[in-house]
């Protein structure tokens, strides 16, 4: 909610989801033709659901269509595993949003 | 309180010591509470020369109940220790709970996970990734003799952390469970938090129902357990405003959707017919303990005057156990980073702290690895040390509520107090919680809580160490504590025997009548206490309203 905020103060625009389930976050996604899909997961199920995620739209023929940012209660232990799977960046606690509007500019833009 | 002339003399010395003090160089900071109360550089009588003690500050016990609830709080009875917690499966759960209570907790609180909260079971393929990561699993009958076993329940008082959603079923099999144990539901001691606030401002919900269901949800349990005395020791819910100040409101607002909502369900009690003293001594609070000091110690004195006040004036409550405002009390978690961690110990030792001398009646004590993970064991024996050290070492309880009497603490639970009561006018304005929850006024006010919070720490007004401030090169931390990664296999099996187990005819005609009763909008608790005795599950109840009333999303980002 703070990140959407953020972002759309940066002036992009952003798609709110809510609480949704990976099948609902990669129809919205295509629905609404998104650049990147943001996932905030506060749970310590982050690596199961970006897994989730990837291989889904492999399975649409959609993997590297969406840029994949993943944030929340998410220990840095785990942020190389989340590149690995398929997250362009990862956001831990106390992250700034200024941090997330300049990679994205600097990595969406070049596209 | 003080002698006119006194009073006099003391504020024409005031003012010439501020043209002295004017002189001095001050930091470069905004002098200004965490809520932005602009707090001078001295206090003295003068700020508080229109207290009258009896009327404004009294004795514990007594009326106005600034100074605490009872006559002699925590000389007689220290707060109850009590750890949230919760993860992977109920035995697992069982055993981190025993854990806690051989090392001296003295009640339980069980966090549950993602689905349990939202009303899902664990076979629903849409949320296997969840189950038992951000809690444990509670949906069925079993579930809570596993949680329970082996636990001393008809002696120490369990706290279940669903909201009215989920309510009304998980205490359903809690009951069950105790009464098949052999514990007389007329003394079972325990508490819910059975809050709509925190399913619609404090969190995302999934495929709940609208607000004034849930309202309507969570009366229903108010007057089961409490009004009709089914489980008269029952707290049947907990305002927990420490949800909603978790995402950046103030300690004003915090105490304003606190006392609001409060004021929604009592409402809806007495339009059902009850008297205000029927219920109401049962209503509890969880407030948040956060970063500024006094102004936290100042908002527990301040709110228990104001609920004294509505209570006396607004609903002409007569028995004082209705003035009592009971809270329990959690450390500021949104206060904890990842960084620098051991730092977070010393944020919640400080916290704690504020609480005790509130007097608050119950407490939950962060453990430092929490921005990162759920609790391992070591961080949660350190908060419970925490609070043992208070406790036992630091003799703070000696006597009661010691800090009244601060000109500055008196001055600023005056401040907090009048705050409070222009904002909840201003709530009411707004059609109150259920009318503020449908119309988006409150999202929006929790959004503007949000941003202002970030923008303050992104821009150094809010200084976080480690993040903001003292920023050190450090090695990730490695201690994370991870969930059983074999927890949805455990409760898809659980859930398989137990519909092998149970009479499904038998459930489908309860479920059956639970959508009648929905439809003609009775009372769901009779009808939910059988279906779940029989077997029924979480998802299946909360299925049923799903299907009557339908699903909602909130107006958040509009």
């Amino acid at each position: 909610m703070t990140v959407s905020m953020g972002l759309r103060d940066a002036g992009m625009e952003v798609v709110f989801g809510g609480f949704q389930s990976i099948e609902e976050i990669v129809k919205t996604a295509i629905e609404e033709d998104v650049d990147i899909i943001g996932m905030s997961i506060h749970s310590g199920a982050h690596l199961a659901h970006t897994r989730n995620l990837v291989s889904l739209l492999e399975q649409k023929g959609l993997k590297n269509r969406f840029m994949i940012l993943v944030g929340g209660a998410i220990p840095e232990v785990d942020f190389e595993e989340l590149k690995k799977i398929g997250a362009a960046n990862v956001y831990g606690p106390g992250s700034l949003i200024k941090d997330i509007v300049a990679f994205i500019h600097e990595h969406l833009d070049q596209k | 309180m003080f002698e006119k002339e006194a009073i006099k003399e003391i504020e024409e010395r005031q003012k010439e010591w501020e043209k002295r003090v004017e002189k001095c160089k001050e930091r470069d900071i905004e002098f200004v509470t965490d809520s932005g109360i602009p707090v001078k550089t001295l206090y003295t009588p003068a700020d508080i020369k229109n207290h009258d003690y009896l009327r404004d500050v009294g004795f514990p016990g007594e009326p106005p109940y600034a100074r605490g609830i009872y006559l002699n709080m925590y000389r007689g009875r220290l707060w109850t220790m009590r750890l949230f917690s919760g993860f992977g499966t109920p035995e697992e759960t069982n055993e981190r709970w025993k854990l806690l209570y051989r090392e001296g907790e003295t009640g339980f609180s069980a966090a549950v996970d993602a689905l349990t909260f939202n009303g899902v079971d664990p076979d629903d393929p849409r949320g296997i990734a969840e189950v038992g990561t951000s809690g444990v699993p509670l949906y069925c009958i079993d579930s809570m003799y596993a949680l329970t076993q082996g636990l001393p329940i008809d002696k120490i008082s369990v706290a279940l952390i669903v909201e009215p959603f989920t309510s009304c079923p998980i205490c359903a099999m809690y009951f069950n469970m105790a009464k098949n144990k052999g514990i007389d539901l007329k003394t079972l001691m325990g508490t819910c938090q059975n809050d709509i606030l925190t399913m619609t401002l404090g969190f995302v919900p999934f495929e709940n129902v609208a607000p004034h269901h849930l309202l309507k949800l969570a009366c229903d349990l108010i007057e089961w357990t409490v009004a009709m005395k089914n489980v008269p020791k029952w707290h049947p819910i907990n305002f927990t405003t420490y949800n909603y100040r978790e995402g950046g409101i103030t300690a004003i607002q915090e105490l304003g959707f606190g006392f609001a909502n409060a004021i929604a369900h009592i409402d809806e009690l007495l339009s059902r017919g009850w008297k205000i003293d029927d219920f109401v001594g049962r209503l509890a609070f969880h407030l948040s303990a956060h970063k500024d000091f006094f102004e936290e110690i100042a908002k527990y004195r301040a709110a228990r005057r104001i609920w004294y006040k509505l209570m006396r004036d607004k609903y002409e409550a007569k028995d004082p156990s209705s003035y009592q405002f009971r809270f329990h009390i959690q450390t500021a978690g949104s206060s904890l980073t990842a960084q620098q961690p051991m730092v977070n110990i010393i944020r919640t030792a400080i916290q704690a702290l504020e609480a005790v001398l509130g007097g608050c009646q119950s407490m939950h004590t962060n453990s430092y690895d929490e921005a990162m993970c759920l609790p391992s064991e070591e961080a949660v024996l350190l908060a419970l040390r925490t609070q043992q050290v208070i406790a036992e070492e630091t003799r703070v309880t000696n006597t009661i509520d010691p800090l009244a009497g601060s000109y500055y603490v008196e001055w600023l639970t005056d401040e907090i107090e009048e705050r409070v009561w222009k904002y909840l006018d201003k709530i009411e304005a707004h059609g109150g919680i259920v009318g503020g929850l449908e119309s988006g006024w409150l999202f929006s006010e929790m959004r503007d809580a949000f941003h202002r919070r970030q923008t303050n720490i992104e821009e150094g007004r809010e200084k976080v160490i480690g993040v903001n401030i003292y920023v050190t090169e450090e090695e990730p931390h490695t201690q994370v504590f991870r969930t059983n990664p074999r927890a949805a296999e455990i409760e898809i099996e659980r859930i398989k025997k137990l519909r092998a187990r149970r009479d499904n005819k038998k459930v489908q005609e309860f479920l059956d009548e639970l959508r009648n009763v929905c439809d003609r909008g009775e009372n769901v608790m009779p009808v939910i206490m059988e279906a779940t005795k029989e077997g029924a599950t979480l998802g299946e109840i909360c299925d049923v309203y799903r299907e009557v009333w339908g699903t909602w999303s909130p107006p958040m980002l509009t």
